[in-house]
């Protein structure tokens, strides 16, 4: 036990893998709850890529002209640079060309990706980068700058990201009411976008370019399972952001495999987990919701059998005339729970409201069957026919038949139709 | 001219284009307060940009739009807007009462959070259109019509005069369209004046007060009776008239 759990957080880089990789994945789970909700996922992961851009144009920048070597903070000014102008230039292309938004986001993002990785190669005897680091990640060897970095981020995010929760709830909700009571829409979407953008700068040096949108979306995205309401959404999304860096770092030292990946692993069994068990939009839920659903077919057999056998009856007689006898004994129950039927030693019967609906869908079957002989269906199809139709039994269907054939008063097999 | 005591929406020589094409051309129009106005047109007659003038989202190309006097763009949060059914998202993770409390949303200052008030006034509107027992219910969960008062109860805690609707009764069965009418009705008894825009002429005359006919020019303003008219709505719907013939045949009898 202590060496699995206890050992590794005497580690210094564990412990400095834990704090940033906790408050980046907090961070990108609130701010990911938005991104989910405002179908931007797409947006965040080219976010992340057009950085690249940014990060090599930072870096060299600060070593022409200052010769400082790998400067944070230029780098990450230059990445939120490279961030807002792929936005920019893809709201640009999409609002003046007839290309649509998707297709611009795909077209930009690479292209200032491919741009990124051009100058980093021409300059590669400048600029120290390297594309696998900045691609995969490296949360194990997280610096102290980096460690400074994302915890001035996510102070600033999650500062704005409460001060203006109402406006960012209702301007991603419904932007016409937001704008009709006079919020600035468009100054709430920019402010967003650079959210986004500064944490996914802040969580690329540790879990790589390719996993950050796992990052942002899928803690949101679990948590959006679980909840109705967009605070408590938020709350769970930065938890599970904080239980997946915790799984996955534990994961990593287990298994001995690299950081980036084990986290969004972890990240995403936990986000499955969640999709199987999840109390209401769960995938058991929906199946047990199924399962428990009594076809209205089988109802009304239950319904009209009864009705036909004119005095309690049994369990076996039930299984005899009813079409679909699996789950039978749990429909008769769920019947007598709803106040159709009534339990007996000799069997079952129907109560006033029972008998009110039966009294309908047998309505419904003589009709049908009076129509289908109307119109020339051969007698020993009238009865299978018709009991197929009687489940189409409402009032207008039911009028509309009684009227079209001159309201008769008897079936075709004799039986009274009033 | 001091009329803002009696017209609470004020439409003046409007004209509003989209690359060269009039959306609007030349309407004038004055509203007056507690009715129930109803707007009928043709797809693509700039029912929306009108409501969008009211609104005051855009910026007319000549004319002005005010609301209590006011011009439209400055009057903010005067007019309660009311969404189609189509333009909302209803797995949003946000209950009924959260949506009511919105619409109290425009007083709250950004510094402070919703008081006991606030929700007390959201409470009372979601009585109003008898929805209070849904309160804590997500959105998605609830019916058509049902939906459609959580959004009119929004509407009301705004506290806003006027109350702008886009297509309420779109998509929803007969029933649910009587109990919306039913809290519309209300409204305007409360003091409200309702705009909606409406696409059912065969109705347009049993539920509004009065009716406003557009098609890019304003081409009649007034009681059904008057703005039902063969002359004006084969004009205004050119050949699709048939299918409205029986709405003709009502208003005479």
């Amino acid at each position: 036990m202590y060496e699995l759990f206890i050992a590794p957080l005497t580690e210094t880089y564990f412990q400095k893998a834990l704090i940033g990789g906790s408050i980046v994945a907090m961070v990108a789970g609130v701010v990911g709850c938005l991104v989910v909700l405002r179908r931007m996922a797409f947006l965040g992961d080219a976010l992340s890529h057009a950085m690249i851009a940014g990060v090599a144009g930072g870096y060299l920048v600060m070593k022409l002209l200052f010769s400082l070597e790998a400067h944070a903070p230029g780098m990450l000014l230059g990445s939120l640079i490279a961030a807002v102008t792929t936005v920019a230039l893809i709201s640009f292309v999409a609002r003046i060309s007839r290309v649509k938004e998707d297709t611009a986001i795909g077209i930009m993002y690479t292209g200032i990706f491919a741009l990124g990785v051009v100058v980093v190669s021409i300059f590669r005897h400048y600029i120290h980068i390297d594309l696998m680091h900045f691609i995969m990640g490296d949360i194990l060897g997280v610096a102290d700058t980096d460690l400074w970095v994302s915890a001035f981020v996510a102070a600033l995010v999650l500062t704005v990201l409460i001060l203006f929760f109402r406006h960012f709830q209702i301007a991603t909700f419904d932007p016409i009411m937001a704008a009709s009571i006079g919020l600035p829409v468009l100054l709430l979407d920019y402010v967003l976008t650079i959210c986004v953008s500064l944490v996914v700068v802040s969580a690329v040096s540790m879990v790589g370019v390719i996993l950050v949108v796992g990052l942002l979306i899928t803690p949101a995205a679990t948590a959006y399972l679980l909840s109705d309401r967009l605070d408590r959404m938020m709350w769970l999304a930065a938890l599970f952001g904080v239980t997946s860096v915790v799984g996955g770092l534990y994961l990593c030292v287990w298994l001995d495999s690299a950081g980036g990946g084990a986290i969004m692993l972890f990240c995403t069994l936990q986000f499955l987990v969640v999709l199987v068990v999840a109390p209401k939009y769960g995938l058991l839920a929906r199946w047990l919701r199924m399962r428990n659903l009594i076809p209205q077919q089988q109802v009304e057999d239950i319904l009209t059998t009864i009705l036909r056998y004119e005095k309690p009856t049994p369990m076996n007689i039930l299984y005899q005339y009813v079409e679909q006898d699996k789950g039978l004994k749990k429909a008769v129950l769920s019947m007598i729970g709803d106040g159709l039927l009534v339990e007996a030693p000799e069997g079952f019967s129907l109560t006033e409201d029972g008998t009110k609906e039966a009294g309908k869908v047998l309505k419904a079957h003589r009709l049908w069957e009076a129509y289908l002989e109307s119109i020339g269906t051969p007698q020993e199809e009238l009865h299978p026919t018709a009991h197929h139709l009687e489940h189409i039994s409402d009032s207008s269907t039911v009028d509309y038949l009684d009227e079209k054939l001159g309201k008769p008063v008897r079936d075709p097999h004799g039986q009274s139709i009033r | 001219m001091t009329t803002d005591n009696k017209f609470v929406i004020e439409v003046d020589h409007l004209t509003v284009s989209y690359q060269a094409k009039p959306a609007l051309l030349d309407v004038t129009i004055s509203i007056e307060r507690d009715q129930l106005v109803g707007v009928i047109g043709p797809n693509g007659a700039g029912k929306s940009t009108f409501i969008k003038a009211i609104l005051g989202f855009i910026k007319p190309d000549v004319g002005i739009v005010k609301i209590n006097g006011q011009s439209a763009q400055k009057a903010k949060g005067e007019v309660a807007y009311v969404p189609q059914r189509g333009a909302v998202d209803w797995d949003f993770p946000i209950t009924v009462e959260e949506v009511a409390l919105m619409g109290r949303y425009q007083r709250i200052p950004w510094y402070t959070s919703p008081s006991g008030q606030d929700r007390q006034a959201a409470l009372e509107a979601l009585e109003m259109v008898r929805m209070q027992d849904f309160a804590e219910r997500q959105i998605g969960e609830l019916s058509g019509g049902q939906q459609q008062r959580v959004f009119l109860a929004r509407a009301l805690a705004q506290g806003s005069d006027i109350l702008l609707l886009d297509e309420p009764f779109a998509g929803v069965d007969a029933a649910t369209e009587r109990a919306i009418l039913d809290v519309l009705e209300r409204a305007k008894q409360a003091g409200k004046t309702l705009v909606v825009v409406h696409h059912d002429l065969s109705t347009a005359a049993e539920y509004f007060d009065r009716l406003i006919l557009i098609k890019q020019r304003l081409y009649a303003y007034g009681p059904p009776r008057l703005v039902l008219r063969e002359d004006l709505l084969s004009k205004v719907y050119e050949g699709r008239l048939r299918i409205f013939s029986d709405v003709l045949a009502k208003e005479e009898s």
